[in-house]
């Protein structure tokens, strides 16, 4: 990997990557400048779909030749599904067609804010992994639900930071570290809610694995350069987290040595 | 003939095609889709031993973009 400041590796869904970003392929103004978006990002995780295909057009089989030359793990999600019935039949669909075992589980709850269905969500992640699927959920900053998942033998949880496409950032840091606190031993990715890069860095900086996105990058005015910058702003993060971030005070602290301070201050 | 839905439009097929005629008949030519009826996958091993019936409902699914 080149431009990278930080070499360390992690492991997910039993693959070793250097990336901790996972990018989502919709959304941009083109194919072409999605893959270079893909490319300057050096994510190594790109997500993608299913849909209808009349016969006669082939626009999946260029979208498809595409992500297949940029030689990067491909993860199918079931987005568009209500139900875990839906959601199972597409990860069987998807594993036929990807040829992977990978799947981002997504079972939406209500329509207006794109929120999963916890209970539907658990029930098909658990069908799944017996099944021998690494499922990836997407599921809220709720702690009792990370905890269900994990119940049911999720090595990989994915908290929302915020509604899908929203851009808002992270709504509740607090629940998103309660989640971490929790299960250090559970792989855990911000998915959703990220507009712009400082969300980013917040999210590593609590201490999360990964980050998935895709609106931010795809809508950006230069998503080439966005993704660039993600590119950074995560691994920023990571580094900030792993160095460990200095515990915050309640009282003023100066940096500048007291002792020497010119006579003019020293009986202020 | 039956009438079945594929792709949420109504098609007029011979009966009893398994899904390898089917896809045949509807002049699928590129590969890479994978295939629901009823709502329950049909994983390609099993295209030959499926046969269609009237009022089924089929799903050809490709690849494309995804968040």
């Amino acid at each position: 990997m080149q431009n990278t400041i930080n070499d360390k590796t992690w492991e997910i869904g039993g693959k070793t990557l250097s990336s901790r970003l996972l990018i989502g392929s919709a959304l941009y103004p083109s194919p072409a400048n999605m893959e270079d978006a893909i490319k300057q990002s050096q994510a190594q995780i790109v997500t993608v779909a299913l849909r209808r295909q009349s016969a006669g057009e082939n626009a999946g089989g260029n979208f498809w030749n595409i992500i297949k030359d940029l030689n990067i793990h491909v993860l199918p999600n079931t987005a568009g599904c209500h139900s875990a019935k839906e959601a199972i039949t597409t990860a069987h669909m998807a594993r036929e067609v990807f040829d992977t075992n990978w799947i981002k589980l997504e079972v939406i709850g209500d329509q207006y804010n794109l929120q999963p269905d916890p209970f539907e969500t658990l029930k098909a992640a658990e069908i799944l992994i017996k099944e021998g699927f690494e499922v990836f959920p997407y599921t809220t900053d709720d702690l009792v639900v990370a905890k269900r998942l994990a119940d049911v033998g999720c090595k990989i949880i994915m908290p929302w930071g915020s509604m899908i496409g929203s851009g808002k950032g992270l709504s509740n840091p607090d629940n998103l570290l309660a989640i971490r606190k929790q299960f250090p031993e559970l792989q855990l990715i911000v998915d959703a809610g990220i507009g712009k890069p400082s969300h980013a860095t917040q999210a590593m900086e609590l201490g999360y694995d990964g980050i998935l996105l895709n609106s931010a990058i795809a809508l950006a005015l230069d998503p080439v350069q966005m993704a660039e910058a993600f590119r950074y702003a995560i691994e920023a993060g990571r580094l900030g987290y792993e160095a460990g971030v200095m515990q915050e005070r309640q009282f003023a602290s100066p940096s500048t040595p007291t002792i020497g301070t010119p006579f003019w201050h020293q009986f202020d | 003939m039956i009438k079945v839905s594929v792709n949420g439009e109504i098609k007029e097929l011979k009966e009893n095609l398994n899904i390898k005629e089917m896809i045949e008949a509807l002049d699928y030519k590129q590969k890479g889709f994978a295939v629901a009826v009823n709502t329950c996958f049909i994983s390609i091993k099993s295209y030959e031993t499926t046969i269609i019936k009237d009022g089924d409902t089929i799903d050809i699914l490709a690849p494309v973009q995804g968040g």
